[in-house]
């Protein structure tokens, strides 16, 4: 196979004009780059003159601890089949990024998307305001990792009420005291931490 | 001539899945259109980062609704690139079964669809007694008729059940036998063809600019652009088959490749169920409690090819037990938004379903 | 001549014994309103064309709601949809019964804590049959069909009958929930 070869193309076709925060090989089919905020339209041009011409998907995610959004380009070349994931980070504080909307138009709607859910202003797309998923949203954006859905389908919404009855077998307090470290532990390594 | 506003949908017959096209017509022409997405948003992306990555197996086919076992399947890919799992050789296989077997019944869906906005309901009647018999396989391989959750990280739930093997090629052969009966009351019926020959067509130039994927770009620019073909997953290097393409893409010519990927996806099986080894089908995730297995951190784009293009998982790991972030890449989104806003003008009312139906808008995972 | 027969019986009793009539007529030939609102929708193909035939129950799709009798609300509701839901429910005509079908029409199902969709169905508009399961078979489906004749022969199904009675309270908890039940957008204004 020459996937290796396309690979090692993109990765030289990128490192030798951009400065990469980081690079990854994530398969054979696919790299990611990490670059400067500055540097995506660029970046991204280069990348469509030499045959990445479909843009796959554009989406953010909420690195909330270090008060930071995450966006992430992925675009296609179908003649040389490698994915460039092109991920850049910006502050969380009045998040705003230049729309890639000249480059690639099909970006249209998932920047609309993308500021319904995250709060990313997207100067350069006349639309991106506009609500499209969502009616009459009066929350904060909910893909947000400071928004609970829980709470607000508990404020908004009727339960079925059920009624449920649970039984402690045994109440001894060293068994007590086990309950609460396996609750501790499962929330830790929720976090991301050690087992 | 004045300026009206129309629906289409989302409580209308034409129209397929939970979704509105507004439209601002001139007479029978449509002047301006876009599609109103969001009836069936239920915070798919949300509710995955509060599952643990093996609760999420239960959450995923429901992204969507008429091809679940995609979905299963980039999750199963992109989880096994994060954590480094290789999959036991016939897993690989029976879930290029499942996957091919769904291809044909989502193909058979969307044939039928066809039926209700032509009028023709012979097609809609045929197509969906077909399809109501792969349910039926599935209900026999998997124990549940849609919803599978059968692909799941690490391989396939369970082995095939013993004799499964007849009840495929029976069908198989079964369906082979009327293919022709299949065009000649379909895209061959005289009564037909008029309606959908040369309607809504998509130009080759524009497939780029929209980002349309699967037959919607093959029937359009004439190149065998398949992800099984152009990055194999799975074992699709090790069987052979083509991909139907053509060079002028109108509502009978993509129709036309669906029928045609129809064939290949039988040859796909019975060369599955023949090449088939023996062995294991699943390794075991961790050694403790599943559900307090981790994945490492990582970011991972994983897609495969549905029925109407690249379907893809963006999944962001912090090492948790939880994923960080899960993005759904809907195979329809580009030619359900973009393309209804920009290809619709232009033409007539009744033309616009025939687009949802072929260029295959699924609304679900548009909205997610 | 005045019938003797009929003239011994007071009005309430001659209503009731037209309504018994239309009831038989009714339930033996129901029309259900395609409106797919959610996943549930796939096993209505199924149960529509020749693997099940529906109509040998009497039943058959309808495109318009003014003309339908049964409203079938198949799986989870998004705000969204509830709304166009509301608007739907109030145009058929009465007397118009509703079919829940999955487990999130009864208590939210698999996205009970999801911020878009709504828990408890019978809170909006009042359901005279649910059908559980996440997705039922197309067996259950049917099944719950016969079920929701038997109820309109035993004069159970007066869903809609509550919807006038408890109009108010109906109201209110579709307001807590949407804040605004009228649609608005650019296309509507």
């Amino acid at each position: 196979m020459n996937s290796m070869t396309n690979i090692k193309y993109v990765s030289s076709l990128v490192e030798n004009r951009f400065k990469v925060i980081k690079k990854e090989i994530v398969s054979e089919y696919q790299i990611s780059f990490e670059v400067d905020k500055d540097e995506v339209h660029r970046l991204l041009t280069l990348l469509k003159l030499e045959g990445w011409i479909q843009l796959s998907y554009l989406s953010a995610i909420d690195w909330i601890n270090d008060n930071e959004y995450e966006l992430v380009y992925i675009v296609m070349n179908w003649e040389k089949p490698v994915h460039v994931q092109i991920r850049t980070r910006i502050s969380r504080e009045n998040p705003s990024m230049d729309s890639i909307l000249p480059i690639f138009p099909g970006c249209k709607y998932y920047e609309r998307e993308v500021h319904e859910f995250f709060g990313v202003k997207f100067p350069g797309n006349p639309e991106y305001a506009k609500q499209l998923i969502l009616e009459g949203w009066d929350d904060i954006p909910p893909l947000r990792k400071d928004f609970d859905p829980r709470a607000y389908s508990d404020a908004h919404f009727a339960k079925r009420e059920y009624t449920e009855t649970f039984v402690n077998l045994n109440n001894e307090k060293s068994k007590q005291v086990k309950r609460e470290k396996r609750k501790e532990r499962i929330i830790r390594v929720r976090k991301g931490g050690k087992k | 001539m004045r300026e009206l506003k129309l629906f289409l949908g989302p409580q209308h017959p034409g129209m397929h899945g939970n979704a509105s096209i507004h439209m601002f017509v001139e007479g029978d022409i449509i002047k301006r259109a876009f599609l109103l997405p969001g009836m069936l948003h239920r915070g798919f992306e949300k509710g995955m980062e509060r599952h643990t990555w093996v609760n999420n197996i239960s959450l995923i086919p429901r992204v969507c609704v008429v091809e679940p076992d995609i979905n299963e399947m980039a999750f199963a890919m992109g989880v096994e690139t994060l954590a480094n799992i290789t999959v036991p050789e016939r897993a690989h296989w029976i879930r290029m079964i499942v996957l091919e077997l769904a291809r044909i019944s989502i193909h058979l869906m969307a044939y039928g669809g066809l039926g209700s906005p032509t009028g023709n309901y012979t097609m809609m009647y045929h197509a969906h007694a077909d399809r109501n018999s792969i349910l039926n396989i599935f209900e026999k391989i998997t124990g549940h008729r849609v919803y599978h959750q059968y692909i799941v990280p690490g391989g396939v739930r369970k082995d095939l059940p013993v004799g499964i093997e007849k009840d495929i090629n029976d069908f198989l052969d079964d369906l082979e036998s009327r293919y022709v009966e299949y065009r000649d009351i379909g895209i061959e019926n005289p009564t037909i063809v008029p309606r959908i020959k040369d309607t809504i067509v998509l130009p080759s130039e524009v497939v780029w600019e929209l980002g349309v994927t699967g037959i919607g770009m093959r029937s359009a620019v004439n190149k065998a652009y398949d992800l099984r073909k152009v990055m194999p997953y799975a074992r699709y290097d090790q069987v052979e088959f083509e991909v139907p393409v053509a060079s002028y893409s109108d509502a009978r010519s993509r129709v036309d490749l669906k029928l045609q990927e129809l064939v290949q996806s039988i040859s796909i099986i019975r060369q599955c169920l023949a090449k088939m080894p023996e062995g294991d089908v699943r390794v075991p995730l961790s050694r403790g409690q599943s559900m307090r297995w981790t994945v490492p951190k990582g970011h991972v784009y994983s897609c495969v090819e549905s029925s109407r293009g690249e379907f893809g998982y963006y999944m962001v790991s912090n090492g948790g037990t939880h994923p960080y972030r899960v993005g759904v890449r809907g195979a329809s989104y580009p030619q359900g938004l973009l393309g209804i806003e920009k290809y619709l003008p232009g033409t007539r009312i009744d033309d616009a379903a025939l687009w949802v139906d072929t260029m295959g808008v699924c609304s679900p995972e548009i909205d997610r | 001549m005045e019938s003797t027969k009929f003239s011994l019986l007071t009005k309430e009793e001659v209503d009731r014994k037209w309504w018994e009539i239309g009831d038989f007529f009714r339930r033996n030939s129901l029309w259900m309103l395609m409106y797919c609102t959610g996943c549930c929708a796939i096993e209505l193909p199924p149960a529509m064309t020749s693997a099940y035939d529906m109509e040998r129950l009497g039943m058959g799709p309808m495109a318009t709601p003014r003309q339908a009798d049964v409203l079938l609300v198949t799986g989870y509701l998004s705000l969204k949809t509830l709304r166009r839901l509301i608007y739907t429910y109030e145009q058929m005509s009465e007397p118009k019964y509703v079919v829940g079908i999955g487990s999130c029409t009864i208590n939210g199902g698999i996205y009970h804590d999801s911020h878009a969709v709504i828990n408890q169905l019978d809170q909006y508009i009042p359901v005279d049959v649910y059908v559980a399961g996440c997705m039922p078979n197309t067996e259950a489906v049917m099944n719950g069909f016969v079920d929701l004749m038997r109820l309109i022969k035993s004069k159970k199904a007066n869903g809609w009958k509550k919807y006038h009675k408890n109009n108010e309270w109906y109201k209110k908890n579709q307001i807590d929930s949407l804040g605004e039940v009228r649609v608005k957008d650019e296309f509507h204004d």
